[in-house]
């Protein structure tokens, strides 16, 4: 495995373009090493161990940006990256908007730091034999166990230094239950995490729930009527949800002015039930922001009242919006009080959705979609498994719909979420 | 060009080196601010080997030393033996030595690349000037790779494409945001890709039309509906519907369409090719003339008429169904092995034209642009659908808010009863399955009944 210096790369890198002439520079070193034992076809296939590192860039000069990122580290490719990026920034339109972060400062070393093949084998294999034992209808076409260590030294020519070194471990199963000619729809459930022995295999990331409802969708119906009922969403499902909110409160929606959300920060957008909070120390997470600042700890929603919007710096400079750093990923809606089996049985007709396949919803939330590895409700009791059948509602309606919050949660690392029950949605 | 017989080789024997260089732009403008000015460069080496069932693979930055590197990927592949013996069958051989640079115009300075695009900027902005924002993408993205396999595959390869996009957003008559986007994508760099106003200036005024009728759309009705899809769908219908569970792959790990070899998967008016390099005598916009594995690539018909001919293999997929590999075994970045993908995928022209459809239908759809779609192994697709206009008494009505459209591919295949004379081919998205992959998709306008999401 590779010995690199980052923080003398980066630095480096910050003189050579201090000295090209740019007026305000970043740059971030990285390093990322990947072991990887791979499932193809239900059996053990293949392993990896790929390097990567990066070097990114980014320049200011005259209030012009521009932005590079090379895996090259040679002196040679450097310099000419940097008078590249020096020839790409004045070209640019000046932007007073532009800048680079201040005096931040972090260093944060979680997760396991070294691969462990024979951890990797071991819970390849022990999902392998759940599989052959309890979910023989299952054809798990893809698979993996694997551990990343990622290392990054970012610098700012306004005295930033921010270093990470985060290792994780994943686990991930997907493919569909075939029973003679019949095939259930393609699934999928995996994650990260600090420690893949704390449990048996199957039982991180909703792994198991996936690979048993997948045998019992070989046989799905279509609907028999249209109707408008109960939908609950899966915490897979409930991605879709959050992605969009997520895209209504970040810059491009803010800068184009297409965000239902610009203007309604301290007002309630969603049900009271709905409480949204950052887990930026979640594994496989650095609380480090892609603009170089530290993530503190951050409400977007509490109790359905909008606590903050989460433009970048250039966002906010641009917007006037005031300044909120989140990191890459780690997001959690809180645990409800309703137990899975109660939220389910308060449905009298609604469909329990695993994932929806749809095209991306308008700006203002329409959307019309498939519901996949989905199963009919009624009167409380999940029956049939469904095909052919698509939903229809709004996103933002949806949220402020929501009626019921499950007590327990999926945690993937990158988000832990509940199952929410919500009204009013069509289905054809 | 040298191809070999399709003989097998040694289980234990197969290797493969590959030195990959992946270079990309973008560049985001918003109402003349630039958003994102980045381009990025990853260049390395990797190796997979295939050992006694089983593969190792490796990937190191840079212009490491390749004997290295396999030796890495030989150690990985013989560290699975933990998993016990293993039996396969011997893959097919196959080999290539060749090159193939796409030669495009000379390259454009980024300041003058910015100065178009400021220029697009400004025309849009006045001449419509009701939008509440104009957004323009410009993508850039040239692979290049040098592989060299155990076969005596010896061969340089190289894919480049620009795209741009145009985005308009407006108010609907509630005051609730609107966008609509038009994708112009060119095999080459940005060069290739003419942005200035005289070319464009009718495009960008239909999207504009476009716009201003989605202003007042109605929602769509959902369940089963008549829908013409323009060329620019029938793309995504051959890429989504049927591509996909042709992916050998997709087709060993439980698709239905294993079992449905020489049967009728679509009416007789329906062919559908993966091309390789060339279509109609010319070269395509993503061209693969060798795989990365160093097959030389072929044409794979999947549906002839019809019925279902065959699929898209790699050497493992192909011993394991006891055929011949098609070329289609591709890796997106250089830390990636190469999986089953498609290339250039397309339905064949027919001989309706697309006004006569329209008059043809009494009641329905017609479906004008797609944002995004999605493929099962039970060939259950959807594709986004943000342009569209009622049909009634075969003449177009009022547009339709942004919905989905889904069915089983081989019913919805099964029903169409018209397809187009022209032909649109596109390639300015990614298609995704494990990696992000460069692909384009073809075709004329298609007739058919299929599900559309709505109250």
């Amino acid at each position: 495995m590779s010995q690199l210096d980052l923080q003398a790369i980066a630095e480096r890198a910050l003189e050579l373009m201090l000295a090209q002439g740019f007026e305000h520079a970043q740059s971030s070193a990285r390093l990322t090493q990947l072991t990887e034992l791979n499932i193809e076809l239900n059996r053990p296939s293949l392993l990896r161990s790929t390097e990567t590192h990066r070097l990114g860039l980014l320049g200011l000069v005259g209030g012009r940006k521009a932005a590079t990122e090379l895996s090259d580290l040679s002196e040679h490719a450097l310099r000419e990256a940097v008078a590249a990026l020096h020839a790409d920034a004045a070209g640019a339109p000046a932007d007073e908007a532009n800048a680079v972060s201040a005096g931040q400062r972090a260093d944060i070393v979680q997760g396991p730091q070294h691969p462990d093949v024979d951890l990797l084998a071991s819970q390849v294999q022990a999902l392998l034999e759940f599989r052959a034992c309890e979910t023989p209808k299952m054809m798990l076409s893809e698979g993996c166990a694997s551990h990343t260590l990622t290392q990054t030294c970012t610098l700012t020519s306004g005295g930033s230094v921010l270093a990470s070194r985060i290792g994780a471990l994943s686990l991930m199963a997907s493919g569909s239950a075939r029973d003679g000619k019949r095939a259930s729809s393609f699934n999928d459930a995996g994650g990260q995490t600090h420690d893949l022995a704390a449990q048996p295999a199957q039982a991180h990331f909703g792994i198991e729930a996936m690979m048993r409802e997948s045998e019992r969708q070989v046989d799905p119906s279509a609907l028999k009527a249209h109707f408008t009922g109960d939908v609950v969403l899966t915490p897979y499902a409930v991605v879709d949800l959050l992605d969009w909110f997520q895209s209504q409160i970040s810059d491009d929606r803010l800068i184009a002015g297409t965000s239902l959300y610009a203007r309604r920060v301290g007002q309630a957008i969603a049900s009271p039930l709905l409480h949204l909070h950052s887990r930026f120390d979640a594994p496989g997470v650095a609380a480090i922001s892609a603009d170089a600042f530290a993530t503190p700890a951050l409400a977007v929603l509490d109790s359905g009242m909008l606590r903050s919007l989460t433009p970048s710096l250039y966002g906010s400079r641009k917007t006037g919006l005031p300044h909120v750093p989140v990191a890459s990923g780690g997001w959690s809606i809180a645990a409800g009080s309703t137990p899975l089996a109660d939220l389910l049985r308060g449905v009298t007709r609604g469909v329990l959705v695993g994932r929806f396949s749809m095209g991306m919803p308008s700006p203002g939330g329409d959307f019309s979609g498939v519901v996949k590895n989905s199963f009919l409700i009624e009167d409380g009791q999940v029956g049939t498994a469904l095909s052919g059948v698509m939903a229809a509602g709004n996103m933002a309606r949806m949220l402020e719909a929501v009626s019921a919050v499950s007590a327990e949660r999926i945690d993937t690392g990158a988000w832990h979420l509940p199952w929410l029950r919500i009204g009013g949605l069509h289905f054809s | 060009m040298t191809a070999s017989t399709a003989t097998a080789v040694p289980v234990a024997g197969y290797t493969e080196t590959r030195h990959h260089e992946l270079r990309k732009t973008r560049i985001l403008m918003i109402d003349g601010s630039l958003s994102s000015n980045a381009r990025t460069c990853e260049a390395g080496v990797s190796a997979r080997v295939h050992d006694r069932g089983y593969w190792g693979f490796a990937a190191v930055p840079g212009a490491a030393d390749s004997q290295i590197v396999l030796d890495r990927a030989r150690a990985n592949a013989q560290a699975m033996s933990r998993f016990g013996a293993r039996s396969s069958a011997p893959l097919p051989q196959g080999s290539y030595r060749g090159e193939h640079v796409f030669q495009g115009r000379a390259p454009i300075s980024p300041k003058e690349n910015l100065e178009r695009l400021s220029a697009l900027n400004a025309y849009c902005r006045q001449r419509y000037s009701g939008l509440r924002s104009v957004r323009l993408m410009l993508l850039e993205e040239h692979h290049t790779k040098q592989l060299a396999t155990s076969t005596g595959t010896r061969a340089l390869s190289s894919i480049q494409r620009a795209v741009c996009y145009v985005v308009f957003a407006a108010e609907d008559e509630q005051g609730a945001p609107i966008d609509l986007a038009e994708p112009l994508s060119v095999k080459g760099s940005f060069a290739d890709l003419d942005l200035s106003t005289d070319t464009l200036a009718a495009q960008l005024d239909r999207l504009h039309e476009h716009l201003q009728a989605k202003r007042h759309a109605v929602p769509a009705r959902g369940g089963l509906h008549t829908v013409v899809m323009a060329p620019r769908l029938a793309g995504m219908l051959a890429h989504e519907a049927m591509g996909h569970p042709c992916e050998a792959d997709i087709v060993l790990g439980g698709a239905v369409t294993a079992d449905l070899v020489d049967q009728r998967v679509a009416s007789d008016l329906v062919t559908m090719v993966d091309f390789a390099s060339h279509c109609a005598g010319a070269e395509v916009m993503i061209p693969v003339y060798v795989d990365d594995e160093g097959t030389p690539s072929r044409d794979a018909v999947l549906i002839e008429r019809g019925i279902l001919r065959g699929f898209m293999n790699s050497r493992e997929t192909a011993a394991a169904m006891g055929t011949e590999a098609t070329g289609s075994a591709r890796a997106f970045g250089p830390t990636d092995e190469p999986l089953v993908r498609m290339r250039n995928t397309a339905i064949l022209p027919g001989s309706s034209r697309l006004t006569e459809m329209i008059e043809g239908v009494d009641e329905g759809y017609l479906l004008m642009a797609t944002s995004n779609g999605q493929a099962d192994t039970t060939t259950e697709f959807m594709f986004g659908i943000n342009l569209a206009y009622e049909i009634r008494g075969g003449r177009l009505g009022r547009a339709v808010r942004d919905t989905t459209l889904s069915g089983s591919a081989i019913e919805v295949l099964k029903t169409v009863d018209a397809v187009s004379d022209d032909m649109v081919w596109g390639a300015s998205g990614y298609c995704g399955k494990k990696q992000p992959m460069v692909v384009s998709m073809g075709g004329p306008a298609v007739r058919a009944r299929a599900h559309l999401g709505g109250e």
